[in-house]
């Protein structure tokens, strides 16, 4: 447990939002912590998120999410330059299978001009020519160049990172438990300790309703809605090389083809409205409606092709918009209700939401000196021989291959852990260790031990990702 | 000489396991003056080393050995004879210039990102396991779902358990083994799970890990659903019919804290395809001529980087083969281009080579699609031999004489293996 | 009459074996391939006997375990008793494979533990 302390800005939750308020903040001169429930950040419906940086255009501009997800998507160039997460603008595809379908391509068209998107349509000739794997049966798409890709949680851990080099604190493993009025603001309390803070932030994901109503600012409702998605196997990259939306409709609830950030495609995701909001399973049939809709984009995807799935709660609200602000509560405000393009928006959301803060009375006086840049990762896996020949020079524990599907080495790995990794899952969604077709079967003992020796922490005491998940118990005798 | 490195040898080996180890000690035998062996591992003998039961070596050493014995006896031998071992070893590439010199990339902390160049190259990168992901089991994802062969590293060579109340997944051998392993360190094994209406693994671990133990083999049964947030509460399993679909009407839920899947081996070969070498869709492994030569002149594979194997004795049979004719193609000794093609007929599914010579004697390793009991095995209209069963988990091996193939004319064969 | 069904251990082939006795004598045994599958089948029979390989907490080396297995097999019923017993084990390395870590397991003769691999110093 932390002693009791106080600071100007508390934020709860350390989602790609949460991280990016705290980064915002962290420019100014003032005392912010960010308390998470996980051992990690990231670790909620970031990890899980699709990871598409949308061009703005599938949203109309009488929403707030309509009006955020342009300027977030404008930012993510200086935000990739600083804090360098996988993020490519490999542009999306709105495909038509009808002539009905092409007018919605052109309603879309319409909108993306007003909202100042760039777009092209494609015709059929033209789509073949450039995505040849695509299904006959398309005839025409909407072409969006600024729509990309990013590995979500890198972008969380870099963003935290940069954060916390500015001065940010993080405690993690600290579940709020109440939050409470007194003298010169609210008091958070929470399984690692209690803060005092003058204004908190709600960016509590499919808990933030629950954490509103802690000071009765429970003005909305989550109700989280589960997407599952499938990884395929390596050896279909380059089978489609932009992401590929169908046109949207009831049935396919914007279920679409995903060529990741490191070339790896998935498919997904599903949307289905659950009650629970530690539902993360997946079903037999989130995965056959995502593959009977995807085969029908792309024919040669199947099932079998599948490595890993998985799926996330988004946090959609009841209003079906962003809830971003000040409430009812001095000092309380939220950043809720984030879900599609949240991700996007997130860059947009701390800076709306930062603004507002400072009409209230926050004082935002920036400090003389701000440190943009965090050090970016290695990527040994994606350098050239003669690159590669150099990392080993100045450093052999690049000779030493940890994650051999992925080639993630033993400095990449203990760099992980010395920029924050606590888990495997921090590892792994780090570096990639674990995330190839034997999914850690190989380097899930050599990880841990990396683990054990950097965090100096007995080797059955390592988890998963935090909680209970533990990995191993000891034998015997030890017991 | 263990730890040592050059830069040009007569034949490189890829993987330090039995596979590798045996194709270094054949290419030796073949005239191969300077032979390496590269291992990823810390050591060499890859998978024996954590193998610790007995059941290796009957057939090599006519006697029955632990794992690591088997591992620690062939290293000796690759030692003796002067082969060089090189730990801790990782090839990222492979080319061929246009002399047909080929150069290994290989990455090790002290020689750096070297180039070793070989007249010949024996593949021997063994196999890694089914993960969840290939059977798409639905549920959450907790911790303690993990293929068996991590498991028993975990047990083997760290000394903790994967957990205290243990499924299994799938009746392979590794599975089965580990039965027994968690049951003497104490875990408790509350089944094992069986999709097929047989075992998959051999019927004598199904009586030393299972029986012995009482712990119960579910056949036609299998796991539907994972449940746990952190850590794995319980499976789902339910029974399968004919058809292998899960009658969820009569599903029940186990607890446990720990799912080990034993669902079968995949050869490790994304070196192999990162350089353009043909592979079987249905081995996994390269398309093989007689030789085991791969479709790149000069590469050659064996072990279950090729096709899986069930017993290391085959494996080390095998390797021997492909490397003693790497270690002739270093000598720019060519053997005459195979004529026959071999083709896997009614309920074959595969058989390795994939193509013959009618000049010498060749070792044909094959699997069946389906159990037969009896069954009648037909080479072409060559042979005929009558097996008292077949069954997809045990792999085939005939041998196939050269007398045989005189008299054949065609340039295919078919091999059928139909009920007798 | 009556007979007994086994499937032999002795190697991987795994012979299932049938066994016809007499009360306790032996008549007859059949299945086997070779000639330990008979000698399995009547050993079974009389008195069956199992091996096991584990591991040992080893000192002073890279790995954690050292591998070792039984000389010789100890009854079946009580595998878990001498499992237990070889756990107790402590060693430190170096250790030689083929190294014989405790004699007479259990009292029993012949049972020793013997060491399957070599390990150094770290």
């Amino acid at each position: 447990m932390r002693d009791a302390t106080t600071c100007d800005v508390a934020i709860i939750g350390g989602g790609i939002v949460g991280c990016m308020i705290a980064r915002e903040l962290s420019r100014y001169r003032l005392k912010v912590v960010l308390v998470e429930k996980e051992a990690e950040v990231g670790f909620g419906t970031t990890k899980t998120n699709s990871g598409i940086i949308h061009p703005g255009h599938h949203t109309t501009l009488d929403t707030l999410k309509g009006r955020l997800v342009v300027k977030g998507n404008q930012l993510y160039d200086t935000l990739q330059a600083e804090l360098g997460f996988g993020f490519r603008r490999i542009g999306e595809l709105v495909v038509a299978r009808t002539e009905e379908e092409v007018g919605v391509l052109r309603e879309m068209e319409e909108l993306a001009h007003q909202k100042g998107v760039p777009v092209e349509m494609w015709d059929q000739a033209r789509l073949r020519r450039e995505e040849p794997n695509l299904s006959r049966e398309l005839i025409a798409a909407l072409f969006a160049p600024t729509a990309g890709v990013i590995n979500p949680y890198e972008l969380a851990f870099a963003t935290i990172e940069s954060a916390v080099l500015n001065g940010v604190e993080l405690w993690v493993d600290a579940l709020v438990t109440a939050i409470d009025p007194v003298d010169g603001g609210l008091r958070v309390t929470t399984r690692d300790g209690e803060l005092t803070a003058h204004t908190v932030v709600n960016a509590a994901g499919v808990f933030s309703d629950r954490v509103a109503a802690m000071v009765g600012a429970d003005t909305f409702r989550i109700l989280p809605r589960k997407g599952e998605e499938y990884m395929l196997d390596g050896r279909l990259k380059g089978l489609v090389r932009r992401l590929v939306f169908p046109v949207p409709n009831k049935v396919s609830k914007g279920t679409l083809i995903i060529p990741t950030y490191d070339g790896t495609i998935m498919v997904g995701p599903t949307a289905i409205d659950t009650d629970d909001r530690h539902d993360v399973s997946t079903s037999p049939e989130g995965a056959r409606q995502i593959f009977d809709l995807v085969r029908g984009l792309c024919p040669s995807i199947s099932e079998r092709d599948t490595i890993s799935e998985f799926a996330g709660l988004r946090a959609a609200s009841d209003t079906g918009d962003f809830i971003i602000g000040r409430t009812a509560v001095p000092g309380f405000y939220n950043a809720a209700g984030i879900q599609s393009p949240g991700l996007t928006a997130a860059p947009a959301i701390a800076l709306y939401l930062i603004q507002q803060m400072g009409e209230d009375g926050l004082a935002l006086v920036e400090k003389e000196r701000w440190e943009p840049q965090v050090e970016h990762p290695v990527r040994f896996a994606q350098r050239s021989v003669e690159e590669q020949r150099a990392l080993v020079e100045a450093d052999p524990a690049h000779g030493r291959v940890v994650c051999r599907c992925e080639l993630v080495t033993e400095a990449e790995v203990r760099a992980a852990i010395a920029h924050g990794a606590r888990t495997v899952d921090g590892v792994k969604f780090r570096t990639r260790t674990g995330m190839g077709r034997c999914q850690g079967g190989f380097c899930t003992t050599r990880v841990m031990e990396l683990l054990q020796e950097e965090l100096d922490i007995p080797f059955h005491s390592l988890t998963k990702r935090g909680g209970g998940s533990w990995m191993v118990t000891p034998m015997g005798e030890e017991a | 000489m263990f730890g040592r490195m050059n830069r040009r040898y007569d034949t490189v080996v890829v993987g330090g396991g039995p596979a590798g180890m045996g194709a270094a000690l054949g290419a030796l035998d073949a005239g191969a003056g300077k032979v390496l062996v590269l291992e990823r591992d810390g050591e060499a003998g890859g998978i024996l080393n954590q193998c610790i039961h007995a059941g290796f070596g009957l057939q090599y050493f006519r006697e029955e050995l632990t794992g690591p014995e088997y591992a620690e006896r062939f290293l000796a031998q690759v030692i003796d004879r002067d082969i060089d071992v090189m730990p801790s070893s990782y090839v990222t590439g492979l080319a061929v210039d246009s002399e047909g010199t080929k150069q290994v990339r290989v990455l090790n902390e002290r020689a750096g990102l070297a180039s070793i160049e070989a007249a010949s190259v024996v593949l021997a990168m063994g196999c890694r396991e089914r993960t969840r992901g290939s059977i798409r089991i639905p549920g959450t994802r907790p911790a303690g779902v993990l293929t068996a062969g991590l498991a028993q590293k975990l047990v083997n060579q760290k000394g903790y358990l994967p957990g205290k109340r243990v499924a299994i997944l799938g009746s392979g051998d590794i599975g089965l083994i580990m039965a027994r392993r968690l049951t003497l360190e104490g875990a408790e094994v509350v089944g094992v799970f069986e999709l097929m209406p047989y075992s998959n693994g051999l019927n004598r671990n199904v009586v030393q890990c299972l029986d012995d133990y009482d712990i119960p083999m579910h056949l036609s049964t299998t796991v539907v659903e994972i449940h746990g947030r952190d850590r794995l509460e319980a499976i789902t399993v339910a029974p399968v019919d004919a058809h292998l679909q899960p009658q969820l009407d009569k599903a029940r839920k186990v607890p446990c804290d720990t799912l080990l899947l034993s669902i079968g081996l995949i050869p490790d070969n994304e070196l192999a395809r990162q350089i353009g070498i043909q592979l079987d869709p249905v081995t996994g492994g390269p398309v093989v001529s007689s030789t085991l030569e791969t479709s790149l002149p000069g590469v050659f594979a064996c072990g279950n980087v090729l096709h899986v194997h069930d017993v290391v004795d085959y494996v080390t049979a095998e390797s021997l083969r492909a490397g003693g004719f790497a270690g002739e193609w270093s000598r720019e000794i060519r053997r005459p281009k195979d004529s026959i093609q071999l083709v896997p007929g009614n309920n074959v599914r595969y058989c390795v080579p994939h193509t013959l010579s009618p000049d010498r004697e060749h070792t044909v390793f094959m699997r069946v699609k389906q159990r037969v009991e009896p069954a009648r095995l037909r080479v072409g209209g060559l042979m005929e031999k009558t097996l008292r069963f077949v069954i997809p988990a045990e792999m085939i091996s005939l041998k196939i004489q050269p007398e045989m193939l005189d008299r054949f004319h065609g340039d295919r064969l078919t091999i059928d293996i139909d009920p007798a | 009459m009556s007979t007994e069904n086994y499937v032999c251990i002795a190697c991987p082939i795994g012979c299932p074996l049938e066994l016809v006795h007499e009360g306790d004598q032996i008549v007859d045994v059949s299945g086997n391939k070779c000639v330990r599958g008979a000698k399995y089948a009547r050993q079974e029979f009389t008195d069956p006997r199992r091996t096991f390989s584990t591991t040992v907490p080893i000192e002073g080396s890279n790995w954690a375990r050292l591998p070792v297995k039984l000389a010789a097999p100890v009854p079946k019923d009580r595998i878990l008793e001498a499992a237990q017993a070889v756990h107790q084990l402590r060693v430190q390395a170096p250790i030689r494979m083929g190294e014989v870590l405790a004699r007479d397991l259990l009292g029993l003769d012949g049972v020793n533990v013997v060491a399957t691999r070599s390990l150094g110093r770290a």
